[in-house]
């Protein structure tokens, strides 16, 4: 029958889901620029000066004659970290859920332009555990069953230690069930990115994470082609 | 990277733990497994070295002291384990411009080597690796290099002039317009010629001062050794990681050697790799060693670093003893010493240059102990003091919108042509950000049109909410959710809305929808707002909207959403045709459409009932059907045949074909 009631796009109907699952344990939405300096997109987070990612091949910069100073389309949501921290300070627990710009070949599974779900949580005594425990209760929340997670060594210059995260659902019949999966970066956020926006890390602690909505928009409802998302194809957006 | 099994026990010892064992350790405590394959009758695992690490575990050695520190056993064979004494030689002089950018060179002189074809045991473990042998000279420095880390280049010393008896090696910038010949690429025979900048670091001839090759990033051609070379000069040397990626990234070069320089091995490293090559060299193409020049201006020592038992267990959230976490960090080869109690103080081995900050070891600690160890704790539930503005209302808008029928698109924040500009573009056409979602939503708007029939829908409607970008002045205001760099770009959140009722474009009666669903919008937040409207399109600052409501206490209730498994798109056109039937009171609408839809078959993708109405006791409905298929594009023939069948058995359910 025709279709009468319109349909939401699913990438803001996952953000409207995640913020409310993170607002039951006390997450504040936040957000920052899409057009970022270089100061917080990159120096506010340790990333070295020289590093691959600055280059022109990673990352879309303004022209000159347009910004006072560098600036780039942000290439990651952790930029809203450096800028919540130094205007808050601790403690702090936030979500930045938003659009990120990467310069590189699209293919089905990578887009110039996706969504990014960051987390921040600093406060006295946090600790891989507590990352741990908020990954599990959200991916619980949001794949609508018991998951586990699992961490494995990884390394992002803003964090220290750093790790991979796996989750694996534990119910359902869903064909996420029973399997691991690498969905993410964390880690405790690195003492210099503490330091950086004036927060002593001899006082507090925290951890940070980072993942593509898109991605769990691929496990939450087997979209094949992501770039799908941004193709403004109601056939695509009228599924869900 | 690639590491040959059989080749990790030479340090490990045997017997080392299965593939698939080794495989789960470092897994599980260092670096991932992209895969584990057999090449020739070896096995080789592809290990994705982490970029911190990339400095030490670039090699088979590393990953053996990985594996050996994973499985708290020492090596039986380590290479790094004693510092090599080398002879030193006078016959070669090297002269570096700036020690800084080149800390340590070090060259040595083998007279009266025999080159030919490697042992077979030496080209065997390079081909595991992906490499093709070539001689006994160049398939030993490979070898070192694969084995612990550290490049080197080999030269004919006979095709390399003496000055005075002394080979004059030096090392200097690059000037401006002068030409290096590099050795050819992985197989290809023309040499590559790369002219200089002034900023490329540069290994010269000093006895003519010609370049031999770019430091760090490629050996040149010259003084080749070939088929007939009797004495070589091996170097091994330390460059600026800094200057050899800019180099290599500049010229597209990325070659082994030039991956490990870039990750700053040691600067202990290059005489442990004259030490394994001259052994190498003497066992597979004999002669004589004459000696080493080793020029080492800039050592550098990795630090002493307190780390405190208390502050390792509050990141990790374990209640380690420090007895324990001495003995995790010293299987990392460190040294530790429990300086004061609860107190190490730890030094990382000189292999390992990553070791610099407290947070280092911690992490070391964390990744032995084993990172599945860490216990979850549960967050607690607690009230929400703040509302996000933006997403409140913007929530709110696009519930209103779905009620009145539109849909949501996200679109490209590129656009072919607008106001600012980037300086590095994806493409021609993606090279500006957008400062309005107008064209993006016309475009939408245009392209949905062609589909209405496979979407079930009469009008084309679809709204955005998206960042935009503008070129302000500098004295321009912040918006009071809008953002500015002080900079000139501007951005601010933007929502349009469009409509589309015919196939050929706007028409003026898109515009009566559009005013309906912005008054819409107008009740439900209870705010004017400032459209322009153009052309079927409704745009406005959303930013600004949202700036003049009142600030929201708490989210509405979550919507209880379904689950929605996507199915994907057929790249195949679809064909609608439709079909009218007088229809007793027997059967309902939905009845009918079901048979239909049943007779159509696999094809007829949707059945819609567009129109109904009833005359003396009979009904009429009219329905469309879509039909597309998956694998081709649907004939009209093909489709009409479909028609023909429904038509029959219209008739034989005693419905009149109007």
């Amino acid at each position: 029958m025709p279709d009468i009631s319109g349909h939401q796009h699913p990438i803001t109907q996952m953000i409207d889901e995640i913020n409310h699952i993170f607002t039951d344990i006390g997450f504040s939405f936040e957000e920052g620029p899409e057009a970022e300096t270089e100061h917080y997109n990159f120096d506010q987070l340790n990333v070295p000066k020289d590093h691959p990612s600055r280059d022109m091949q990673d990352t879309f910069w303004f022209k000159s004659k347009d910004v006072s100073e560098p600036t780039v389309l942000r290439t990651q949501t952790s930029p809203v970290q450096a800028r919540f921290l130094e205007s808050h300070g601790a403690p702090t627990k936030i979500i930045v859920p938003g659009k990120v710009f990467r310069n590189e070949a699209t293919d089905a599974t990578h887009e110039a332009q996706f969504y990014q779900l960051e987390g921040l949580h600093v406060d006295k005594g946090i600790h891989l555990g507590h990352l741990k425990g908020t990954l599990e209760y959200f991916f619980s929340k949001f794949f609508s069953g018991k998951t586990e997670v699992r961490f494995r060594p990884s390394f992002f210059p803003f964090v220290e230690p750093g790790v991979e995260v796996d989750m694996r659902l534990l119910e359902g019949d869903s064909k996420l069930a029973g399997k691991w999966i690498e969905v993410m970066g964390a880690g405790m956020v690195h003492p210099n990115v503490l330091r950086n926006s004036a927060v002593d890390p001899e006082t507090y602690s925290g951890y940070a994470f980072g993942m593509g909505i898109d991605r769990l928009g691929v496990m939450k409802y087997g979209i094949e082609d992501i770039r799908d998302l941004y193709s403004g194809d109601l056939r695509f957006v009228n599924q869900f | 990277m690639k590491v040959n099994y059989v080749w990790l026990k030479d340090y490990v010892g045997d017997p080392l733990p299965d593939t698939g064992a080794v495989d789960r350790l470092l897994t599980e405590h260092a670096f991932e497994i992209d895969g584990v394959e057999t090449v020739g009758n070896h096995a080789v695992l592809d290990v994705d070295v982490l970029p911190n690490r990339s400095s030490d575990c670039l090699c088979q050695r590393g990953i053996a002291r990985e594996l050996a520190t994973i499985l708290d056993t020492d090596l039986k064979y380590d290479p790094l384990a004693v510092t090599p004494h080398l002879e030193t030689t006078d016959k070669i002089k090297v002269s570096i411009a700036d020690p800084e950018a080149c800390p340590r060179f070090t060259a040595s002189l083998i007279t009266g080597i025999e080159v030919k074809e490697s042992p077979g045991w030496l080209k065997g473990r390079l081909e595991s690796l992906g490499q093709r042998p070539i001689n006994n000279v160049v398939d030993a420095t490979n070898y070192v290099m694969y084995a612990i880390g550290q490049p080197l280049h080999a030269y004919d010393a006979d095709l390399f002039p003496q000055v005075d008896g002394q080979w004059h090696f030096g090392v200097r910038f690059s000037v401006a317009g002068e030409t290096v010949s590099l050795l050819a690429e992985g197989g290809a025979n023309e040499e590559r010629v790369i002219e200089c900048r002034g900023d490329e670091l540069l290994i010269v001839d000093e006895s003519s001062n010609t370049p031999v090759g770019l430091a760090g990033v490629k050996g040149g051609q010259y003084a080749g050794v070939h088929a007939g070379t009797t004495n070589i000069i091996i170097e091994a040397a330390h460059f600026d990681p800094t200057i050899t990626r800019k180099t290599a990234r500049r010229l597209g070069i990325v070659i082994d050697a030039s991956k490990r320089f870039e990750n700053e091995p040691s600067r202990e490293l290059p005489p442990y790799g004259q030490y394994e090559i001259t052994k190498l060299i003497a066992d597979i193409a004999g002669g004589t060693y004459e000696g080493t020049v080793d020029v080492f201006n800039e050592p550098k020592n990795n630090p002493a670093v307190t780390v405190r038992v208390a502050k390792t267990n509050a990141l990790l959230g374990l209640d380690l003893s420090p007895s324990e976490i001495t003995k995790l960090i010293a299987r990392t080869g460190s040294t530790v010493e429990e300086s004061a109690p609860g107190v190490l103080t730890c030094t990382g081995p000189w292999e390992r240059t990553d070791l610099l900050i407290e947070e280092d070891f911690i992490e070391e600690v964390g990744r032995l102990y084993g990172l599945l160890n860490i216990v979850a704790i549960e967050p607690e539930k607690t009230t929400l003091s703040t509302v996000n503005t933006k997403q409140y209302y913007s929530e709110k808008i696009r519930q209103t919108l779905l009620a009145q029928g539109f849909s949501e698109v996200i679109t490209s924040s590129f656009q072919k042509n607008d106001q600012i500009q980037l300086q590095n573009a994806l493409a021609n056409d993606k090279s500006y950000v957008r400062s309005s979602l107008h064209n993006n939503i016309t475009a939408a708007l245009d392209a949905n049109f062609a589909h209405i029939d496979l979407l079930g829908i009469r009008t084309v409607q679809v709204f955005e909410i998206g960042t935009v970008f503008n070129k302000v002045n500098v004295e321009d205001t912040e918006g009071a959710l809008g953002y500015k760099t002080e900079d000139g770009v501007s951005e601010h959140l933007s929502l349009a809305i469009g409509v589309r009722q015919k196939g050929n474009g706007y028409t003026p009666k898109d515009d009566t929808l559009l005013e309906s669903a912005c008054n819409a919008l107008s009740t439900s937040l209870n705010t004017p707002f400032k459209w322009s409207i153009k052309q079927g399109v409704a745009e406005v600052n959303l930013s600004d909207v949202i700036a003049a409501l009142p600030v929201p206490v708490v989210y509405d209730p979550a919507i209880k959403r379904k689950t929605t498994t996507f199915a994907s798109m057929s790249q195949y056109p679809a064909i609608a045709r439709d079909i009218a039937l007088w229809v007793s009171s027997d059967f309902d609408a939905q009845r009918v459409a079901a048979i239909l839809k049943d007779t159509a078959g696999g094809l007829c993708v949707r059945i819609d009932l567009f129109d109904e109405f009833e005359k003396e006791g009979r009904t009429s409905y009219a329905f469309r059907l879509v039909f597309q298929s998956r694998e081709r594009t649907l004939t009209d023939g093909e489709v009409g045949g479909i028609m023909n069948t429904l038509n029959q058995v219209a008739e034989q359910n005693g419905w009149a074909v109007r």
